[in-house]
C-alpha cells in the first residue's frame, strides 16, 4: 500500500509538470489548429537558456533565470510564428495541413542540431534550486523535483486565471472557438495566433527550465517530452485545457505505475514510454477525441 | 435502371437532414430535385452516391441494396455525380481527369478506345483543345463541363447533378442543356438539383420537392408548381439568388 | 510522369504537353548521366567515398520511396524508418537465431527440411546448441542458412507492417497520421532497445556480410546502386501506370476520386505496402553491408533526415528526391569539418525550402534545364507556367 501511494505521489508530481508542457501544446493546437512537432525542442531550449543565464549572470536567483529563460524562448517562438506560421493563416501556403506538420518537424530538426552544434552533446546541468531531498513520510522526493512541481502547479493556476478571467484569456478562448466571429468583434485572430504560439512554447520552455536541475539538458532531451505531450493532448482531447491537465496527471501516473509494477525492474525504465505510446495508439484508433475533446484535427 | 429509396433517413448530430424519404425512379426519367436552402437536397445526393451512409431505411439500385456501399462501389454500379462546387483534379490534365473514372471502373475497353472516347466527349463539350492543360488553369465553367465529361466516361445509368447551372453564363448554359438532353435521350436517368427554376421546369418531367428533410411534393412540374405546400415552403423563405 | 501522356502528347497541340514531353526526356538524360557517373565512380574514388556513396544510395531509396507515399499518395508517414528497421532486424534476428544442421540437436526447437534440420536458437538461458552438441554425431555440420530467404522474409515483414499501418491510418487526417506513425516507430524502437536478450539492443546486433569473402566495398557499391536503380525504375513504372494516376487523384481530392470510382482504400493501403517493402529492402541490404545494427538506425532524427532530403529535392518528384538525397549525403560528407553545423545548415535549408520553394529545390531546377517553364505570352501559357512548377516525377 505504501508502495502504491509512493508511486501515486511520484506520478502526480511529475504529472503536473507534464500537464504544464502539454497545456502549451494544447494552446497552440486550440488557437492555431497546428500540432507543434517542435514542442520538445522548446522544452530543451528552455533548459539551456536557464543554464546559460545562470552561467553568465553569476549569483542570479535561479527562479528569475527560469522566468527570463522562458520569456526569451517565448519571444523566439513568436518570431517563428510570424515568419513561418502566419503565412498559413493568410492563405499564402499551399496544402496548409501538410505544411504545418512539416514546418514544425523541420523546426524540431533544426533546433536539435543547432543545440548540438552550439552546446555540444554533453549534458549541462544548472545549479539546483534547493539541495537534497524532502521527506514526505511515504516517500523522499528530490527537492528540485518537488520545487519544479510546485512551481508548475502555481503556473498552471496563474494560466487558468489568465484564460478564464482576463480579457486576453477570453479573446484566446473566442479564437479557439470561432476565428471568423472574433475578427468581427474586433479581436485580431492573427495576433492571437502569435500570442498563443509564444505562450505555448513558453510553457514548454518553462517546463524544461524547471526540470533542468533534476535531469540535465542534452540536445535531444526534448524528444521524450515531445512525444509525451502528444500522448497527453490526444488522451485529454485535442484542444481541451482541462483535458491536458487531467491527461498530464494520468500519464504521470501511468508512467509511474508502469515502471513501478513492471515485472522486470531492469527493463522497467525503458518501457515507461511504451505504456503511454500504446495507450496513445489505441486512443487514436478508437476514441480520437480523447476524454474531453471537441475539435477535429 | 431502377432506383428505390425506402424511408431513408440521415442525421447529423441533432439535425435530421433526411427524414424517412421515399421515392422511386424507373426507366429513364429526368427528375428535378428542388427545395429551399438546407432542405437536404445535397445530403440526399450524397447519401445515394455513397458519401454518406443512411442512418435508416434502404437504397435499392437495380435490386441491390447499396446503402452501405462506399462511394466508389456506388460509382461502379452505374451512378455518376457532380459536385456543387466543382471538384475536378486540379493538378492533373484534362485528359487525365477523363481517364481516372474510365480506368477506375473496368469496362473491358482498351486504352486507345478509352482515349478516343475521351476525345469524343471533350469535343462535344468544346474542351478538346484543352486536353493537355491542367484542370486548374480552366475557367470555372470549363471545369464544370469537365466534371460532366468525367461522368460520361463510365456510361452511368443514373446521373446526379448538383447545381449544374450555378454561376454559369448563358453560352455555357446552352452546352449543359444540350448535354443533359442528349444524354437523357440515350436512355439515362437524371436527378438534378437546381435553384434555377426556369431551367429545371423546362428540363424535368418530374419534380421532387424537399423541405427540411421531407418530400412534400413529387409529380409533374405543372402540378407541383401549384401545390400549396410547395408555395408556402418557398414563400416562407428569403429571396434567393439563382 | 503521367499515365498515358505517350498516348496524348504525340497528337496534342497543347503547349503544355510539348513542354512536358521535353521534361520527361530531360529527366531521362539527367538520370542516365548520373547513372553513368555512378557506374564508373569506383574507378576514381577511394574506399571511404565508396562507403559514403553506398550510404547515399541507401538514403536515396528511402527518400524516393517516402516521396512516393507522401508526395504522390499524400500520406505523410513517419513510420518509414521503422519499416526499414524491420527489414534490417528481420535478417539480423534470423541470422542470430536460425541454423541449418545435418542432424537434429534434440535440445533446440527444430523442424525437418528434407535432409536438414532448421534449428531455432533460444534467447534466454544456456545456448541450446552448445548443450545439444554433446549428443550429436561426429561430423555434424551446423551452419547459417543462406541469405536469400532471409532477405525475402525481411522485405515481407516490412510489407506486412506496412499493410497493418496503412489499414489502420486510412481515416486519419494528416496530423493524426503523423502522430500515429511516430508512435508506432517509437514503440518499435523501444521494443528493440528493451529486449537486448533478443535483439542485443544498444550493444549491436551482428549480421552476416553479403560478400563475406572480400574486404572490398565494390560489390556492395554495385549492389546498393542496382537496388536503387531497380527501385526507381519500379516506382517510375508504378507512377506512370493507372496506379499512379489514381494516387494523384486521391491526393488531389479523395472524395472526388471515390466518386469517380477509385477504390481509395485499396490504393492507399497498396502504396503503404509497396513503400514499406522498398524501405524494408533498403534495410535488409543496409544490415548485410554495415553488419551491425542498433536501434539508432531508426531514431526520429533519421526519419527527419530522410524527409528533409525528399523535401529539399522535391517531394513530388521521385527522381528529384533520390538525387536530392545523393547530393545532400555527399554534401554532408564534404562539410564534415563543420560537424554538427552541417545539419544546422541543412535544417535551415529545409525550413526555408518548405516556406518558399514548396516543390523542392532540385525539381524546379531540373525543369528549368528542360526549358519547360515558358514565358507568359498568353493567358493559357501564363496559367500553364504557373502550374508548370508542379512536378510529376
Amino acid at each position: 500500500m505504501e508502495y502504491f501511494l509512493s508511486l501515486t505521489i511520484t506520478g502526480l508530481v511529475m504529472g503536473i509538470i507534464y500537464a504544464l508542457m502539454a497545456l502549451g501544446l494544447t494552446l497552440i493546437f486550440s488557437i492555431l489548429g497546428v500540432i507543434n512537432f517542435a514542442h520538445g525542442e522548446f522544452y530543451m531550449l528552455g533548459g539551456y537558456m536557464s543554464y546559460f543565464i545562470l552561467a553568465v549572470v553569476a549569483g542570479l536567483n535561479p527562479f528569475v533565470a527560469v522566468a527570463v529563460g522562458g520569456l526569451i524562448i517565448a519571444l523566439i517562438g513568436l518570431i517563428f510564428e510570424l515568419g513561418f506560421l502566419r503565412p498559413m493563416h493568410l492563405g499564402h501556403i499551399e496544402r496548409p495541413a501538410e505544411y504545418a506538420i512539416l514546418i514544425t518537424f523541420g523546426l524540431s530538426f533544426f533546433l536539435q542540431n543547432l543545440a548540438l552544434a552550439t552546446f555540444g552533446p554533453y549534458p549541462h546541468r544548472p545549479p539546483s534550486f534547493f539541495e537534497g531531498s524532502v521527506d514526505l513520510g511515504i516517500i523522499r522526493i528530490g527537492a528540485d523535483r518537488l520545487t519544479a512541481s510546485l512551481l508548475a502547479l502555481a503556473l498552471l493556476a496563474v494560466l487558468l486565471l489568465i484564460i478564464n478571467r482576463t480579457w486576453i484569456g477570453k479573446a484566446l478562448q473566442a479564437v479557439s472557438q470561432n476565428k471568423d466571429a472574433t475578427a468581427i468583434v474586433g479581436i485580431n485572430p492573427l495576433r492571437m495566433n502569435t500570442l498563443a504560439f509564444g505562450m505555448g512554447v513558453g510553457l514548454a520552455a518553462l517546463s524544461g527550465a524547471l526540470l533542468a536541475p533534476s535531469f540535465s539538458i542534452t540536445p535531444d532531451v526534448g524528444a521524450v517530452p515531445s512525444i509525451r505531450s502528444y500522448i497527453i493532448i490526444v488522451l485529454g482531447g485535442m484542444g481541451s485545457i482541462p483535458g491536458s491537465i487531467l491527461g498530464g496527471l494520468l500519464i504521470g501516473l501511468v508512467e509511474s505505475f508502469g515502471a513501478g509494477y513492471f515485472p522486470d525492474p531492469s527493463r522497467a525504465l525503458n518501457y515507461k514510454m511504451v505504456f503511454g505510446l500504446v495507450i496513445f495508439a489505441l486512443i487514436l484508433l478508437f476514441r480520437p477525441r480523447g476524454l474531453f475533446g471537441r475539435r477535429e484535427a | 435502371m431502377e432506383l428505390e429509396l425506402q424511408d431513408v433517413s440521415k442525421r447529423f448530430g441533432g439535425i435530421c437532414a433526411l427524414n424517412q424519404v421515399s421515392m422511386q425512379l424507373s426507366g429513364s426519367q429526368l427528375v428535378g430535385l428542388i427545395g429551399p436552402n438546407g432542405s437536404g437536397k445535397t445530403t440526399l445526393v450524397n447519401t445515394i452516391s455513397g458519401i454518406y451512409k443512411p442512418d435508416g431505411g434502404q437504397i435499392i439500385l437495380n435490386g441491390e441494396d447499396i446503402g452501405r456501399f462506399k462511394a466508389n462501389e456506388v460509382a461502379r454500379r452505374g451512378v455518376g455525380r457532380t459536385f456543387q462546387i466543382t471538384r475536378a483534379f486540379r493538378r492533373m490534365t484534362v485528359m487525365e481527369n477523363m481517364l481516372v473514372p474510365a480506368l477506375a471502373i473496368p469496362s473491358g475497353k482498351g486504352r486507345q478506345e478509352i482515349v478516343d472516347r475521351a476525345r469524343e466527349i471533350l469535343n462535344f463539350l468544346t474542351l478538346d483543345h484543352l486536353q493537355g492543360d491542367y484542370a486548374r488553369s480552366l475557367s470555372g465553367g470549363q471545369q464544370k463541363l469537365l466534371e460532366l465529361g468525367q461522368l460520361l466516361m463510365t456510361d452511368p445509368e443514373l446521373l446526379l447533378l448538383d447545381e449544374p447551372f450555378a454561376g454559369v453564363h448563358p453560352k455555357l448554359m446552352e452546352t449543359i442543356f444540350e448535354y443533359i438532353t442528349t444524354v437523357h435521350a440515350q436512355g439515362k436517368s437524371f436527378i438534378i438539383i437546381s435553384h434555377d427554376m426556369s431551367s429545371i421546369f423546362t428540363l424535368s418531367q418530374r419534380l421532387v420537392v424537399l423541405h427540411y428533410g421531407d418530400i412534400i411534393a413529387d409529380g409533374p412540374p405543372e402540378v407541383v408548381k401549384e401545390d400549396p405546400q410547395v408555395i408556402e415552403a418557398y414563400l416562407g423563405e428569403e429571396d434567393e439568388d439563382d | 510522369m503521367t499515365a498515358n501522356t505517350e498516348g496524348t502528347s504525340t497528337q496534342s497541340t497543347g503547349n503544355n504537353s510539348t513542354g512536358r514531353r521535353l521534361w520527361f526526356s530531360t529527366q531521362w538524360v539527367v538520370a542516365v548521366i548520373v547513372l553513368v557517373i555512378a557506374l564508373i565512380a569506383p574507378l576514381f574514388v577511394q574506399t571511404y567515398w565508396l562507403h559514403v556513396l553506398i550510404i547515399a544510395y541507401f538514403y536515396a531509396i528511402l527518400a524516393s520511396s517516402w516521396s512516393l507515399l507522401a508526395g504522390y499518395a499524400g500520406q505523410f508517414s513517419f513510420a518509414h524508418m521503422a519499416f526499414m528497421a524491420l527489414g534490417a532486424y528481420t535478417v539480423g534476428l534470423l541470422g542470430r537465431f536460425l541454423r541449418l544442421s545435418t542432424a537434429p540437436t534434440g535440445t533446440c526447437a527444430e523442424v525437418r527440411l528434407g535432409n536438414l534440420w532448421l534449428v531455432l536458437l533460444n534467447a534466454v538461458g544456456d545456448n541450446c546448441l552448445e548443450v545439444g552438441k554433446a549428443n550429436m554425431p561426429v561430423g555434424t555440420l551446423i551452419y547459417h542458412p543462406p541469405l536469400v530467404p532471409g532477405i525475402i522474409l525481411g522485405i515481407l515483414v516490412a510489407g506486412l507492417a506496412g499493410l497493418a499501418i496503412g489499414a489502420l491510418v486510412l481515416r486519419f487526417r494528416a496530423a493524426y497520421l503523423a502522430l500515429f506513425t511516430i508512435a508506432f516507430s517509437e514503440i518499435l524502437r523501444t521494443l528493440i532497445r528493451g529486449e537486448p536478450q533478443i535483439t542485443r539492443g544498444d550493444h549491436g546486433l551482428r549480421v552476416a556480410a553479403l560478400f563475406p569473402d572480400t574486404i572490398s566495398r565494390i560489390p556492395y557499391y554495385y549492389t546498393m546502386l542496382a537496388i536503387l536503380v531497380a527501385s526507381l525504375l519500379f516506382m517510375f513504372w508504378l507512377a506512370r501506370s493507372r496506379v499512379g494516376l489514381f494516387l494523384r487523384a486521391i491526393r488531389e481530392d479523395e472524395e472526388a476520386a471515390a466518386a469517380r470510382g477509385v477504390d481509395v482504400v485499396r490504393y492507399k493501403v497498396m502504396t503503404f505496402v509497396i513503400t514499406a517493402m522498398l524501405a524494408g529492402l533498403a534495410g535488409v541490404f543496409l544490415a548485410h553491408y554495415i553488419t551491425i545494427l542498433s536501434p539508432n538506425i531508426m531514431v526520429l532524427p533519421q526519419m527527419g533526415l530522410v524527409i528533409a532530403m525528399a523535401i529539399i529535392g522535391g517531394v513530388e518528384s521521385l527522381l528529384a528526391a533520390a538525387i536530392g538525397a545523393l547530393i545532400i549525403q555527399v554534401s554532408l560528407e564534404l562539410l564534415r569539418e563543420f560537424e554538427a553545423w552541417r545539419l544546422v545548415i541543412f535544417g535551415a535549408l529545409l525550413i526555408v525550402t518548405l516556406r518558399f520553394a514548396r516543390n523542392g529545390l532540385l525539381a524546379p531546377l531540373m525543369q528549368q534545364l528542360a526549358g519547360v517553364v515558358p514565358r507568359p505570352e498568353s493567358r493559357r501559357e501564363e496559367a500553364a507556367a504557373e502550374v508548370g512548377e508542379e512536378v510529376r516525377v
